[in-house]
């Protein structure tokens, strides 16, 4: 009889033990360890490019997190994100005409909202709305403002199985999605060279509900963080008519080669990219010369 | 037509066979097999290796069913029970394997108490009792905390034993009872089955070769062969017939109608010496 | 052509026992109502499988997270992105490593031991002594076998997570320095509680777990009752598991993530 016990009271601690364990991860190394949510209340934002900001990204204020992403939407015909946050009571005061920001935790880690006070002596409330935004940066925008806009966007047309030629499309593959603000509106179907023209065509299938992008939009391939995989970016245009199935787009921006944009950048060939983007953020002006470890070289 | 289920249970007779036929890839085992076991009677059933003894007993207890004829036990047409009614007939009925089939994972106190918790709830000191009562039946109430793996292999078919009659079975059936057994072991177990058999008047069936030990123990003998009863009666006689299986049985004849020779094709053509088609 | 005969055998004789392992299971799952009176024997089954299991699984969980602490370190120094060590530990041990290398473990561990054990019962008439003495063999051995496995293998599958994270913590933070709050924070911030924990470890160790204790059971219960059968069916109880929790982890992936 006492050998019977002895099975159950230690079959009884592996029983414990094993959820003991599951409390352990599911608490302690997942995102509930940062949602101890109580009650909160939501705002809206919008953005013109949300980049990869996921649901659930935190919200922080002077980098503590006050709440997370709730949901991401967009609306059709409208080229800006909805994102709406849900934010702790706790932090009720927040001036109405705060700044919400998307940043990106060094140069590798996800995206999060910030969210930088206003002056006014208003606050925001439930279903408030913050009205101004800033919305994330792909790398290859902020590099192409230290080159003196030699690579912004110019205009071009195109529809639901739309064309456009690229001279250089990097890495982009097929099944690589096609982005307008920074949401995913369709999908890259096929990229193959011309051999007339010398340059790549590229076939993108766009999703019915977008049948408003206007017909000058420009297409321009982007890499999606420092290292991630390539997309197509559609930033719209100002034409009244929209893009019809089998457009071509006539203006694109190609991929740019990273190391060509660092190495025209950086004359004294220090080859640090973060350093290159954080200047770039912040102080165009003052660039390369800032780098502390370039001196060291 | 179908076989009936129940009948008025016999008043002499507990075991009724009649008709049964099986067939086992190919071979047949049981022929029309007739054979009646009476009631607090040792009964023994012999018979050459691979006619089918074991299966018999099978077929007493359902774990095997023929494919023709009836096996009546206490007025149950066995082959025609559901599991469940098969299952309430088998706690009337012990069985003492040929490998004692202890299970290796209880001590033999809780072999021998095993069926008791698994169809009662009695109280745990009524289950020590009654298991303490059947061990020293047994003569082995000091083993009771010895675990099968320490049992000689004496030991060990004597708490099966006590496990099979732990319900006061009605039936007894002991599969080759004295096989590997020293002397010694062999008449405790012989006394056993008789003394189980006179006190509590159980009637029992027993598989096995040992010609003398069956003298001491049986009433009655069957003598199997080709799926068919060929010579039954008193053991202490039945030797002496004069038909030639129980000549060549129980007198050790190495042929005779069990042949030496498994059935082949001619020696003579096998070896070449004779030409293909004579 | 003989050698073609023989694959179409072994075909039918792979489709055959995969055919009459799911009639078992059925059988299994039916003796499951009856099994619950013999609670005491899932609960000692339990003992055996789960809490037996729990060295090897600790030890290799614990080895596990620090190798992958120490491999990760390396290969996200590259980047500048050792600060993110403790998410791709997690990650990787909650999405993949954590129930397949428990599974496998437990089906070298526990499987072997169950289909041994039920073969040995078998080969010893024990299983044929309790039909005779009217107890059903599915609902007494094989069925607190199969419930045991199920139910130990997902606790099994957290507990080697959980050492599997203070390996990881242990290489990444106190030997190779990455920041204590980082390694954390980095790692709440990526796990989702549903995605990560709930489908990734329970759901699919409570898959490997049927499984692993279905072929187990199975391969122990139609064992050869012979000495050399026994042999043969923990081999093919280990072989026939580790093809299993492999393939299945490829259709649950699909399916849950």
């Amino acid at each position: 009889m006492s050998q019977r016990k002895s099975y159950a009271v230690g079959t009884g601690m592996f029983i414990v033990l094993g959820f003991a364990a599951l409390v352990y991860l599911a608490t302690q190394t997942s995102s509930i360890a940062n949602s101890h949510q109580g009650a909160s209340y939501t705002v809206d934002a919008q953005f013109a490019n949300i980049g990869a900001l996921k649901e659930r990204a935190p919200v922080k204020v002077a980098g503590v997190r006050i709440g997370q992403v709730q949901s991401i939407s967009l609306e059709p015909g409208k080229d800006v994100a909805d994102v709406s946050l849900s934010i702790d009571k706790k932090y009720a005061q927040i001036p109405a005409d705060s700044v919400a920001t998307i940043y990106t935790s060094g140069l590798l880690g996800d995206q999060y909202v910030g969210v930088q006070f206003g002056n006014a002596k208003n606050y925001l409330a439930d279903g408030g709305h913050i009205g101004l935004t800033k919305s994330t940066q792909p790398l290859e925008e902020m590099l192409g403002k230290f080159l003196g806009g030699g690579s912004a966007a110019d205009a071009i047309g195109g529809t639901y199985n739309v064309k456009a030629s690229f001279t250089n499309v990097g890495a982009l593959a097929v099944g690589a999605p096609v982005k307008m603000a920074g949401v995913a509106i369709g999908s890259v179907t096929d990229v193959k060279a011309d051999p007339v023209k010398l340059d790549a065509t590229v076939t993108m299938s766009i999703d019915k509900k977008y049948n408003q992008i206007p017909d000058d939009s420009a297409a321009a391939i982007f890499t999606s963080g420092l290292i991630g995989s390539q997309y197509v970016a559609i930033q719209p245009g100002g034409s009244p008519n929209s893009l019809k199935d089998g457009d071509q787009l006539v203006l694109t921006q190609s991929a740019v080669q990273l190391e060509d944009l660092i190495g025209k950048f950086l004359v004294s060939g220090s080859s640090s990219g973060s350093n290159a983007n954080n200047g770039g953020n912040n102080n165009p002006a003052g660039n390369g010369s800032s780098n502390p470890n370039a001196g060291k070289h | 037509m179908t076989d009936p289920v129940l009948a008025k249970p016999d008043e002499r007779t507990l075991v009724r066979i009649r008709g049964l036929t099986t067939v086992l890839s190919g071979k047949t085992v049981f022929d029309a097999l007739d054979l009646d076991i009476p009631r607090g009677k040792v009964t023994a059933i012999m018979g050459p290796s691979g006619t089918g003894k074991t299966t018999l007993l099978k077929h007493i207890t359902g774990q095997m069913r023929g494919d023709a004829g009836q096996v009546w036990v206490d007025g149950f047409n066995v082959p025609r029970l559901s599991r469940e009614q098969l299952f309430t007939l088998r706690e009337r009925i012990g069985y003492l394997f040929q490998n004692s089939a202890l299970l290796t994972d209880f001590d033999v106190f809780e072999n021998v108490a095993f069926p008791l918790r698994q169809h009662t709830s009695l109280p745990e000191v009524l289950i020590r009792n009654i298991v303490l009562t059947k061990l020293q039946a047994v003569g082995l109430r000091g083993a009771a905390s010895l675990l099968p793996t320490e049992l000689s292999g004496g030991m060990a078919r004597r708490v099966a034993l006590a496990r099979a009659i732990v319900f006061d079975p009605m039936l007894i059936l002991y599969d080759e009872p004295f096989v590997g057994l020293d002397p010694i072991a062999l008449h405790q177990v012989l006394k056993l089955i008789r003394t189980l058999n006179e006190t509590l008047g159980i009637t029992s069936v027993l598989v096995a070769h040992e010609l003398e030990a069956i003298k001491q123990v049986a009433d009655h003998v069957y003598l199997i062969a080709n799926g068919k009863v060929v010579a039954q009666g008193n053991p202490k006689t039945i030797a002496d017939d004069g038909s030639p299986w129980t000549r060549q049985f129980f007198g050790g004849e190495s042929d005779g109608p069990v042949p030496f020779q498994y059935p082949a094709d001619d020696y003579a053509q096998a070896l070449g010496f004779k030409e293909g088609i004579a | 052509m003989s050698a073609q005969v023989h694959r179409e055998n072994v075909v039918l004789q792979s489709l055959g026992q995969i055919g009459s392992c799911g009639l078992f299971l059925l059988r299994v799952l039916a003796a499951v109502p009856r099994s619950l009176r013999h609670v005491r024997e899932t609960v000692r089954q339990l003992w055996f499988v789960g809490a037996m299991s729990l060295t090897i699984i600790m030890t290799c969980g614990l080895f596990v997270g620090m190798v992958l602490g120490l491999q990760l370190y390396h290969v996200l120094a590259i980047f500048g992105g050792t600060s993110a060590s403790g998410s791709v530990v997690a990650l990787s041990i909650y999405r993949e490593l954590g129930p397949v290398v428990t599974a496998l473990l437990f089906a070298g561990r526990a499987g072997t031991s169950i289909t041994a054990e039920i073969g040995l019962m078998r080969a010893t008439d024990q299983i044929a002594a309790m039909e005779m003495m009217a107890v059903d063999p599915i609902a007494y051995v094989v069925a607190p076998r199969f419930l045991a496995g199920l139910i130990a293998m997902p606790l099994l599958c957290c507990v080697f997570c959980a050492m599997g994270i203070f390996g990881g913590h242990l290489v990444g933070v106190s030997w190779l320095g990455v920041d204590n709050g980082t390694f954390w924070s980095n790692m709440t911030s990526t796990v989702d509680v549903y995605q990560d924990i709930i489908n990734g470890v329970i759901w699919k160790s409570v898959g490997f777990g049927a499984v692993c204790s279905l072929i187990a059971v199975f391969q122990g219960y139609t064992t050869a009752p012979t000495s050399e059968g026994v042999a043969y069916a923990t081999t093919r109880t280990v072989v026939a598991s580790s093809i299993a929790i492999l393939a299945l982890d490829f259709i649950l992936t699909a399916f849950l993530m």
